[in-house]
């Protein structure tokens, strides 16, 4: 597994450990990509900052909060437009953001009070809401304004309220990562173990490193419900603030995002003696492996069964359409953090499309072992990487598409690649059977769409073509494919609706007779 | 190890490194409890020994287990029809090289970090 030296970065000669390439025969223990280490200067990295992995990531998904940055009002701007972690209690954690808004006056006097005043007036302006979660920043950290004091201070005054504190300025760590994992670590320290929860099963599961992106949790939680277990905290995506105060209640800790929460399972484990479960809400196998792991756990697999049954004889068919149509394209999956491992292989076997290369911004060395451990021989993988990076890399790789967050996302438009939004996603949820099935139309649609033909067009100096009728992507995607699979009636494309979210917000629950005895 | 026990050990590896992430937890001693637990479990299932589930602990470890058994079930045919002692030994030779992958020969420098 030979380590990768890009051409535009044999001036930062560091840069040369934290690439490479996977190949024939070799193992884990061959080459490994450094990771989670500083930026190297000279290197424009595509990472975000501590304070950002705190909040935007895991902290503001929390729904029934007033999320408070303390600092210029332009911290907070990730909000409604740029993030999509939405909520059933009507998006109020997206729909309203909150600042102190320092300004110079305050670094040179300190911000304590207005600080003060500020939560006091948010919480008059929200008088439903009683719960506060407040954001340290670089600015505010480099003054030492004591954030815990103030937020005392108004507890005492306010009893009602509760409020926690994450100090995480944006300099703590080398990238948004550090961010996620002081606030794991605050969060059990601070919090867990305050509100004895209901106990409405005698299953209890705590769903942890899920953010609801476009709905993702809802997707996950309607599968557990279905199956008579009680979800008593999700951490974070569509979670409530006073179940994650309970999360020492649960029986069992299910993890998606080992990457941005595995820090507060173990920590449960070590604490409470809780297990940690790592599931897969991504791809038919995975999910049906998960959902089969986590009904032998409560003795209740004949639910389960039933459901990976149900959904499989509904989405199947529409997700081998698309497998049809995307054998052998080329991908290049770079996603933040566990996209990377989450999908390395079973987007390769389930769409049929070949993962080129994968990157992590923000990953650790673990995550890289997953995603090569997953990922097919000749895949690149970068950890960290800069712009003019990812550049060479998609023009020596000629993907068909690259699936990233927004920045990377523009970059790759400029070569004219086409490129899908995995961070919050087009068209989720995509968790789900049904969830696989609209990233794989997605895909399909990025890949085939007749505007990157056009995007191909000089205007300034090509001739158009004016006798040439408008090609569609069906055009395109069956061009070569043999009759007996266009004409096939087996398979079919996505059919769900539009927000598929609906229907679950309206479903009805079985109900299970509960037993008098623990389940583990 | 003769070729043929190696050929078929890295079979069972291959698919545990690429389909599970329990081996994959994020401090050394983690690891090192997790391939112990799993692998344990893997042996007495496929050896038909008594398996403890006295702990939602070995419960998990267990649930594990039993993902692997299902699935070698259905991949790997030969795996049931060895004789026991032979099982045996295969599923410890496993275990040395999981370990060996994951944990002693393992490049990942965040290992060792005394906290999570």
């Amino acid at each position: 597994m030979p380590y990768h030296e890009f051409d535009c970065s044999t001036t930062i000669p560091e840069r040369k450990k934290h690439a490479v390439v996977k190949g024939p025969g070799e193992t884990l223990v061959d080459a490994l990509p450094a990771g989670y280490l500083n930026t190297i200067p000279g290197s424009i990295s595509e990472r975000g900052c501590a304070y950002c992995g705190a909040k935007h990531v895991i902290g503001t998904p929390m729904k029934d909060v007033i999320h408070i940055s303390h600092g210029p009002v332009g911290c907070t701007y990730d909000t409604w437009q740029t993030k999509r972690y939405i909520s059933d209690n009507d998006n109020f954690q997206l729909k309203y953001t909150f600042a102190s808004d320092m300004k110079e006056k305050h670094v040179v006097f300190g911000a304590e009070k207005m600080l003060r005043q500020n939560i006091i007036e948010a919480f008059k302006a929200f008088p439903e809401i009683k719960r506060m979660s407040i954001y340290q920043t670089c600015a505010s950290a480099l003054i030492g304004d004591d954030i815990g004091a103030v937020a005392q201070g108004v507890m005492d005054e306010m009893p009602d309220v509760d409020i926690f504190v994450c100090n995480s300025p944006g300099f703590r760590g080398p990238s948004q990562s550090g961010g996620h994992h002081t606030i794991n670590i605050a969060w059990m320290k601070d919090k867990v173990g305050q509100v004895e929860p209901k106990i409405t099963s005698d299953y209890v599961i705590n769903y942890v490193g899920e953010y609801n992106i476009q709905g993702d949790q809802e997707v996950m939680v309607d599968f557990f419900k279905r199956m008579g277990i009680q979800v008593l905290s999700t951490f974070t995506g569509n979670g409530s603030y006073d179940d994650l105060r309970a999360m020492h209640r649960a029986q069992l800790n299910v993890l998606e995002c080992a990457r941005s929460a595995e820090y507060i399972c173990n920590e449960l484990k070590v604490r409470f003696g809780i297990p940690r479960l790592d599931i897969e809400g991504f791809g038919f196998e995975p999910l049906s492996a998960s959902l089969n792991k986590l009904g032998m756990f409560f003795g209740i697999e004949d639910r389960a069964k039933a459901i990976v049954d149900e959904e499989t004889a509904r989405w199947k068919p529409e997700l081998d359409w698309y497998k049809e149509r995307l054998k052998g394209k080329r991908i290049c999956l770079w996603p933040g953090g566990s996209k990377l491992w989450h999908w390395a292989h079973v987007i390769h076997e389930e769409m049929g499309v070949d993962v080129v290369s994968v990157y992590t911004k923000f990953g650790h060395q673990g995550d890289m072992e997953k995603g090569i451990s997953r990922c097919e021989e000749g895949a690149l993988a970068i950890d960290d990487p800069n712009e003019l990076e990812t550049v060479e890399a998609m023009l020596k790789l000629k993907p068909d598409l690259i699936m990233t967050g927004k920045r990377p996302g523009e970059v790759a438009k400029k070569i004219r690649v086409p490129y899908l939004n995995i961070h919050a996603y087009d068209n989720g949820p995509y968790k789900g059977f049904e969830g696989w099935v609209r990233l794989a139309r997605d895909i399909y649609n990025a890949i085939y769409s007749p505007i990157h033909q056009l995007a191909f067009v000089d205007i300034s100096k090509d001739e158009i073509p004016t006798d040439k009728g408008f090609v569609t992507a069906l055009m395109r995607s069956d061009k070569d494919l043999p009759e007996s699979i266009k004409a096939s009636t087996e398979i079919r494309p996505y059919s769900g609706k539009f927000d598929n979210l609906v229907a679950i917000r309206e479903r009805v629950y079985p109900t299970f007779e509960r037993h008098n005895v623990t389940a583990v | 190890m003769d070729y043929v026990k190696n050929e078929k050990m890295e079979l069972l590896l291959d698919y545990i490194m690429k389909n599970c992430l329990w081996q994959f937890h994020s401090r050394a001693w983690d690891r090192k409890t997790q391939n112990e637990g799993i692998l344990n479990k893997l042996s007495q299932l496929l050896c038909d020994e008594k398996v403890e589930l006295e702990t939602s602990l070995d419960k998990c470890y267990w649930v594990d287990a039993m993902y692997l058994v299902n699935s070698y079930k259905e991949r790997f045919p030969w795996l049931f029809s060895m004789p026991k002692s032979e099982i045996k030994l295969l599923i410890k030779e496993l275990h040395e090289r999981m370990d060996f992958l994951t944990i002693t020969g393992s490049l990942n420098l965040e290992l060792t970090d005394q906290h999570y």
